[in-house]
């Protein structure tokens, strides 16, 4: 039976897959003899209000039904079939826009910049997931969001990663969620969507660059569960938070863990606890100092951070493009140097060079205190990472780390107890 | 074993995807400064294998600053056009005469009697096989810039870059008419010269062919200044003419065919007198970059003569 219901899956989504592949190839583009090529148009056709009203209904039937599927059903079929069609629908169909990773910029940007309305749409797609992952985990993870789908049908043969390199490369969100918010905030770019694996897939546009990425991406995650979500996801980062508090958070017995040990390596992203045995209470002076030590160095850190990262303000801020164009000018020589399309496109704007170098070093203000802000944020994660290498947790039964957990379902099946 | 490789490898590839994308983002190369519509001919440059019907036999090095023009008399003789003479070369390229100049030869044509007219910005020198001047005279006109010249019988047709005009005079220097002036009425379009290249020749029925290089034409003319055929191919490809004003020089050969030498990708071809692609003579690859002026001639045998201004030297083409 489950047999049947995989091909007629598959089925179902190589005729959708098929019939957008075949509109968007039904008018070639012109080519040009130039060698002038177009370039990829980072979003799609902006949606009618009642189909955008049709998106935030889906990801609520979506999410409401994988949480059901997860928490009432203990089903990790359950959780396939809403990743197929998350895939099919979050992902192809809607070609991946808006998504819940990418709409972390518009929300910032919304923050930061009161001349731009966010739309209803982007706001539902950030807030909806993470008010399911405060009450049920990471349900959304699990297979409501396209990119983890895609990566986790791609999952064949698991290898688990150390932890040490697990807590390594688990920084590398932090920098990149702060990175995103920094050319949000300063309207420069929204680089979670310029660099989203996947999208270029999901629309066939992609450039070879990220389409290679987005290749290579699956071709690891046929190896290592989810490389893109637990390596560079920076709406995981956010999830992760909210989901440490969740309030039913998935477990895998349905009743006492008999501690059967059979769970144990079971789930491929390394996210189960195991038990911790009754440690010796800290003493009270040691533990005192230690807390003053760690109150000393996080500030530190954030500190260090702050002032490493500033030094590469005007680095970061190249990546803007009016920045970009303004020290373009500086080192433009007519003599020497083929006009750029940009330089000839300012030349023609009417505007002069003063106001761009005014504009320019407004940005690059904001780059500065921004460039602090990311400094001291990158230094409290290093700093919270240390203390918590340092914090001991009492465990008696083999329970899913609340914040690393994707709630795949897969350790379900795993554990012999039934349910009451 | 195998699954820890695996697993370093994909942790590898995890990073150098990572570092690519850092890379990317924040990479400040000159990219901006590429033009996305530079007119790139190097994909153009490459010419099929099969497409080339001639192999370069003979190269004869010429001992002079400038070359700038070629012709072949009745006999094969070669006469070189430089910046200060002409230099007469026997068919095997040993010199055999030289005749002082008063300008630059801008052009040169042999008579069936053997007299040489040379052209010189603009005037034309009228000479004797002996060398002697048998007359000159100047065509008139303050742009007058002489780029070719067909004589047949005792007319003698002289292409005009700097007037885009095709000037009839007598072999006695007596003005007859002008030739290709626009004319709507006619279905004459006029000639499109951007350039100093402009290049006329006569066919095997005594018609005047000239060349309209900014049309990418061919344009056959009667004696009374009547167009009687034409034909343009404009392309890309190696099929037709591209740039601003190709081809830049011309001759024929026996059966009627146009031999073609281009500008900007410098090679040189054969049309049918259709004026279809037939094959490729020399390729782009046999000449330096930015060359022009190659001048053409075809011999008794029609081995294609092709004057290399850059490297100074008579390429001599021969059919496969």
């Amino acid at each position: 039976m489950k047999k049947i219901f995989s091909i007629f899956s598959l089925f179902v989504l190589l005729i959708i897959d098929f019939a957008a592949f075949a509109q968007t190839q039904r008018f070639p583009r012109p080519e040009f003899e130039s060698g002038y090529t177009q370039p990829v148009a980072s979003m799609p056709e902006p949606r009618a209000g009642i189909f955008a009203l049709v998106d935030v209904l889906l990801l609520i039937a979506a999410l409401s039904l994988i949480t059901w599927f997860i928490h009432r059903k203990r089903s990790r079929t359950g959780v396939v079939i809403t990743s197929l069609f998350s895939i099919v629908y979050f992902g192809f169909l809607r070609e991946g826009c808006v998504c819940s990773v990418g709409s972390v910029q518009n929300v910032v940007l919304a923050l930061f910049n009161p001349g731009y309305h966010i739309p209803l749409s982007a706001l539902a797609f950030f807030v909806i997931p993470l008010v399911y992952t405060l009450f049920f985990g990471r349900t959304f993870c699990a297979g409501v969001c396209p990119l983890g789908a895609v990566q986790d049908v791609f999952l064949l043969r698991p290898v688990n990663l150390k932890k040490w390199l697990q807590k390594v490369l688990g920084l590398i969100p932090w920098i990149y969620l702060g990175l995103a918010i920094l050319y949000a905030a300063t309207g420069t770019d929204f680089i979670i969507c310029r660099y989203d694996p996947f999208v270029g897939i999901f629309r066939f546009n992609a450039t070879f660059f990220m389409f290679a990425i987005g290749a290579a991406f699956l071709l690891i995650s046929v190896f290592i569960a989810r490389p893109y979500c637990r390596f560079l996801c920076p709406y995981g980062v956010i999830l992760n938070l909210v989901s440490r508090v969740s309030k039913n958070h998935l477990s895998i017995t349905p009743a006492s863990c008999i501690q059967c040990k059979l769970c144990e390596n079971s789930c491929p992203l390394d996210a189960i606890n195991k038990p911790v045995e009754v440690k010796q209470m800290e003493g009270k002076r040691s533990a005192t100092r230690r807390f003053i030590l760690l109150g000393m160095i996080i500030p530190a850190l954030m500190i260090i951070g702050g002032w490493v990262v500033s030094n590469f303000h005007e680095n970061l801020a190249m990546v803007n493009s009016k920045v970009r164009l303004a020290n373009e000018l500086l080192h433009f020589d007519s003599n020497t140097m083929k006009e750029s399309l940009e330089i000839e496109g300012f030349r023609t704007s009417g505007k002069t060079k003063e106001e761009l170098y005014l504009e320019s070093a407004a940005i690059l203000k904001q780059f500065y205190y921004g460039s602090w802000m990311l400094g001291a944020f990158i230094g409290l994660v290093f700093g919270l990472s240390l203390a918590g290498l340092t914090r001991y947790k009492y465990r008696e039964d083999y329970e899913p780390d609340k914040g690393e957990c994707v709630s795949c379902a897969r350790c379900l099946k795993y554990c012999p107890v039934e349910s009451n | 074993m195998k699954n820890k490789l695996i697993l370093w490898l994909s942790v590898v590839l995890l990073i150098v995807l990572i570092a690519f994308m850092a890379k990317d983002l924040f990479k400040t190369g000159n990219v901006s400064q590429e033009n996305v519509y530079e007119y790139d001919l190097n994909s153009l440059r490459h010419v099929d294998a099969s497409k080339i019907s001639h192999k370069e036999s003979k190269q004869i090095k010429i001992d002079a600053d400038e070359i700038h023009t070629i012709a072949v008399d009745q006999d094969d003789n070669i006469y070189v056009g430089t910046d200060k003479n002409v230099l007469v070369l026997n068919s095997e390229g040993k010199q055999i005469n030289s005749l002082k100049l008063r300008q630059a030869a801008s052009c040169i044509t042999v008579m069936e009697n053997g007299n040489i007219l040379v052209g010189m910005s603009n005037r034309i020198d009228i000479r004797k096989p002996n060398g002697s001047l048998r007359n000159s005279f100047v065509v008139k006109g303050d742009r007058t810039y002489i780029t070719s010249i067909a004589v047949q019988d005792t007319n003698v047709f002289i292409a005009d870059a700097g007037q885009k005009i095709i000037h009839h005079y007598s072999i006695d220097g007596i003005k007859i008419k002008e030739i290709g002036e626009e004319n709507r009425a006619e279905g004459i379009k006029g000639f499109v010269i951007p350039s100093p290249y402009f290049d006329l020749l006569i066919g095997r029925q005594g018609e005047l062919w000239a060349v309209n290089p900014g049309r990418h034409a061919f344009e056959a003319y009667n004696f009374k200044g009547e167009q009687i055929s034409s034909w343009n191919r404009t392309s890309m490809s190696v099929e037709g003419f591209s740039g601003c004003c190709n081809p830049s020089n011309i001759a024929i050969l026996s059966d009627g065919s146009f031999v073609t030498a281009e500008k900007g990708l410098e090679r040189v071809k054969i049309h049918l007198p259709s004026g279809d692609f037939k094959s490729v003579v020399a390729a782009p690859d046999l000449f330096e970059p930015g060359t022009v002026g190659i001048d053409l001639a075809v011999d008794s045998e029609d081995r294609i003569l092709v004057l290399d201004p850059v490297k100074r030297l008579i390429r001599i083409f021969e059919a496969k």
